[in-house]
Parts: structure tokens; sequence; C-alpha cells
């Protein structure tokens, strides 16, 4: 198992300079709406839509298809599942039957899983972890789960980290990991290890938060200036959102 | 013990709860702008000590002051981190945050600073520690050297008059280490160093506290006891080789 946590640096674009609590707003609502999408067109435009933003976004394309890759890998299932179990009219193969609602049923989570994924990519890639995370908090996110969420995300390195070398450890003594008892023993005790050594590791952070000063009060030196440009982007989204939603609901497809 | 005196200890016992005493009737005063050093074996007390005069672990009222402050008054406590800096013996630790800056703003932050302030302090202080570019980096990717200075950082943005390092020059290279001593021989105010190095408590401490077994064993100049075979090797410790005759 290799767990590659690496700090990576925010390709400058538009998307980068939309402020990120209305960038953060905007691409929740959007979320949202996706999530409520019925039909197979609007899906497939609202991907569309997320496929545009993140071509704009400039982030690598090898990090996008990867992680789109995974969502995409998610949603699968119901593509391939739906178009065998529900009714209606379609086309017989064999013995086997494919129902066109199904399919259409299964294309619409698809483009709904990858959308969203999209959407997720977009403020995972165009800001650092930390600054969307301080503009959640201004959003009225409560600051001691901005603060665990940012705790989580530093020590997922460590932790990477130590998994890492507890392998090396592992291996240098001959172990290779089989799907015996003696391998599901020894790797439950290096979990249990990891998991000493984690809960060590809370008590020492938790010291050293308390001895400068920590009251459960999250501050952060990130500033955010709202310009006009945040604003029309925020509207435009939403706008796109609402369309979408509508079309959906009025049943246009 | 003078009017002077900024760190004191007043029968200063600590016990866990499983019953292990860590720290025993210790008394021994450090005056402002001292820097001692505080050797031992593993287990002897070091940390628990420290851990005692920042507030962490709780206590009986009246063992210790820190510029006047006693750590077991919740209202003392309060204000004790403005007071106390603590440097912990893994700096990973106590770089908690996503980013070099926001970690040494940290504190300041807590303290009330604005985050113009904030941003004052984490370049002064970054600036003594030498990293003055290094406020976007990430804490996971510092060598262990930068990792301890970014640290130490954290710790002097806030400004404290007492400083409290714990194994400073643990898992540091030789190059590392020459640097650590550079930045904390330039730092002001008083410098209490737990440290198994005894090289460095030669290059930095006048004066050494021996602790063994949560007792102070000796407490005096630095090249006296240090070069005393029998107390060196009585308390599981080394004459350094510089002493070696």
């Amino acid at each position: 198992m290799t767990l590659a946590f690496r700090h990576r640096s925010v390709p400058n674009s538009p998307l980068a300079r939309w402020d990120a609590r209305w960038k953060l707003a905007g691409a929740m609502l959007a979320v949202g709406g996706v999530a409520a999408l019925d039909h197979l067109a609007p899906a497939a435009v609202a991907l569309a839509l997320g496929l545009s933003l993140l071509v704009l976004s400039r982030l690598p394309g090898a990090w996008v298809r990867s992680r789109l890759f995974l969502f995409a890998l998610a949603s699968l299932p119901f593509l391939l599942v739906l178009p065998f179990t529900l009714e209606g009219d379609g086309w017989d193969i064999g013995p086997v039957k494919i129902s066109e609602r199904g399919l259409i049923a299964g294309g619409a989570v698809f483009c709904r899983g990858l959308a969203i994924g999209c959407f997720a990519l977009l403020l995972v890639g165009t800001a650092p972890l930390h600054h969307t995370l301080a503009a959640a908090h201004k959003l009225k996110v409560p600051g001691l789960l901005v603060q665990l969420t940012l705790l989580a995300y530093r020590y997922a390195f460590l932790l990477a980290d130590e998994m890492r070398r507890l392998r090396v450890a592992m291996r240098t003594r001959g172990f290779q990991l089989r799907a015996t008892r003696h391998g599901y023993r020894a790797l439950g005790h290096a979990t249990g290890a990891i998991l000493v050594r984690g809960a060590e590791r809370a008590d020492h952070v938790a010291a050293a938060m308390r001895c400068r000063g920590f009251d459960g009060t999250f501050h952060t030196l990130a500033r955010f200036r709202t310009r006009a440009t945040d604003i029309i982007s925020f509207a435009a989204l939403v706008a796109a959102t609402a369309a979408l939603v509508l079309w959906d609901r009025l049943g246009l497809s | 013990m003078t009017h002077h005196s900024s760190l004191v200890t007043h029968h200063l016992s600590h016990r866990y709860a499983d019953g292990r005493v860590a720290l025993d009737d210790i008394s021994f005063a450090i005056e402002a702008n001292e820097c001692v050093a505080i050797v031992g074996p593993n287990g002897a007390g070091k940390t628990t000590l420290f851990l005692r005069l920042c507030g962490v672990l709780a206590g009986k009222p009246g063992q210790a002051t820190i510029s006047g402050l006693d750590p077991a008054v919740p209202e003392h406590r309060k204000k004790l981190p403005e007071v106390v800096g603590v440097v912990f013996q893994n700096p990973d630790d106590q770089l908690f945050s996503p980013t070099v800056a926001e970690d040494v703003a940290f504190g300041p932050l807590n303290m009330g600073a604005t985050p113009d302030e904030a941003k004052a302090r984490v370049t002064e202080a970054l600036q003594a520690v030498g990293m003055a570019d290094a406020g976007e980096r990430v804490p996971f990717q510092l060598s262990g050297g930068e990792k301890r200075r970014a640290a130490l950082a954290g710790v002097l943005a806030m400004r404290p008059s007492v400083l409290l390092l714990d194994e400073p020059s643990m898992f540091l290279d030789p190059r590392g280490r020459r640097e650590l001593i550079t930045v904390i021989r330039a730092l002001p105010g008083t410098k209490l160093i737990a440290t198994h190095d005894l090289d460095l408590v030669l290059d930095l401490c006048p004066r050494v506290l021996v602790l063994d077994a949560g007792k102070l064993a000796a407490d005096g100049p630095t090249e006296k006891y240090l070069a005393d075979v029998q107390l060196m090797w009585r308390h599981g410790l080394e004459v350094p080789f510089r002493l070696r005759k």
C-alpha cells in the first residue's frame, strides 16, 4: 500500500483567484443541486459544467484524471446494475433483458457522481485546504470542526509516514502479507501500534496546543476580500444550478 | 531564591494516577536570563517537570512559580502561555498547523493579537530562527532541524520570558545541532534545557541540575558536576569527551 500524501501548489487560474468563501458557498449549492437531479440530460449538462470548470482551473490533467476515476468507479455499479434490475421497455440480448429506463437512470447517477466529483476537486485543487477551511469558518462552520479537520489533514501525512516505516520494519524481518493466521495477527498488531501511537500523539499535541493558549477557538491568518467578480461568479454558478434543477423538475428532458 | 528569581520550585512533587512518583520534593530557583540545564537518565522526571511548570499537569498550589505565576492556580494558568514557552521533544507534536506561518501565528492569535500583529510576530520569530522564507512551507516537508527551529519560532512568537526546551538536539544531524545551538545562544530570557546532550550543556549552560528518579541529585556549576565521574556514573550519565582526562 502506498499513501502518497504531498502538498501540491495551486495553479494560477480565475478559479484560484475566486474568493474562497464565495467559491465554497457556490460549489456547495451546486453539489446540492446536482445531487437532486433525476434525469439524464440535466445530469449530463451538470457534468459538462463541472468538467468545463476543471479545465478553467488549469489543474494538472493526471491529478484530475486519477481522482475522477475514483468517483467514476464509485458511481459505476449503478450504471452496471440498474439496466438489469429496473423494469420497463428495453432490449433482449439472449436471456438478458436490458431496461431502457434502468440504463437512463444508471447514466443519470453516473453523471451526477462525476459532476459532484468535479465540484469537489475544484474546491480541493484551486485553494490550499487550510484556506478553504478558514473560508468555511467564515461561513459559520463551527471552529472546533474546522480545527479538527485541519488536524486530521496535518496528521494524515504523519500517519502515512509511520505506516510506511512500520511496513518497512515488518518487511526487513521477513514479513509478507498473506491470508494466514500469522498474517492477520501481524496486521492486527501493526494496526494496534499505529492506534496507540496516534493516541499518544493526540495527548502530546493537546499539551502543545494548551501551552500556546488554545482555548477551543479557531483563529487563522487567512484574510478574505470580496470583489465584484466573486459575486458575479457565485451568481452565475447558482443560476446555472437553479436552471438545471428547474429543467429537471419541469420534466423537459 | 531571590527577588530576581524567574522560576522557582518549592518542594515540588508529582505523582501520576497509577501511583508512580515522577517528581519528589524538588526545590531550586533560576534567576532571570539564566540558562540552566537539566540532565538525568530516561524516566528521571524531566518532561514531567516541564509539564508541571507550564500547567499542563495539575498540581498543588505553592510548589512552583514562573515570573510570579503559579501554574496550579487556574487564573494564573491562563496567563502562563504569555510568560513561559515550551519546546517539546518531538517537533511533530508541536507543528500542528498546515503551514509554518499559521503554526507560528497560532499562539499570538490565541492571545488576542490581530492578524496584522500576528503576521509581524511570525516574521520576527522566523527571522530569529533563521527561517525567514519558510512561512508558506508545509511542516511535514521540513527537515528535522527545520522542524525544530519552526517549533522554536512558534514559541518565540509569544515572546515568553522563560523558555523550557525539552531535548532540543534530539534527532538532529551535526549541522542542524550546530545551527540550533547558535539560535538558542542568541535568544534572550531565562532558559531551562532538559537534555541528554552533555556537550550542548557545556556549550550553553553554566549551571546544571541533575535529576534522577524524580529527585534533584545535584545543582551547581556545569563543568564541576559533569566532570565528576562518580556523580555521572551514579545517575546513569557519562562525563562528556571534552571533560575526560
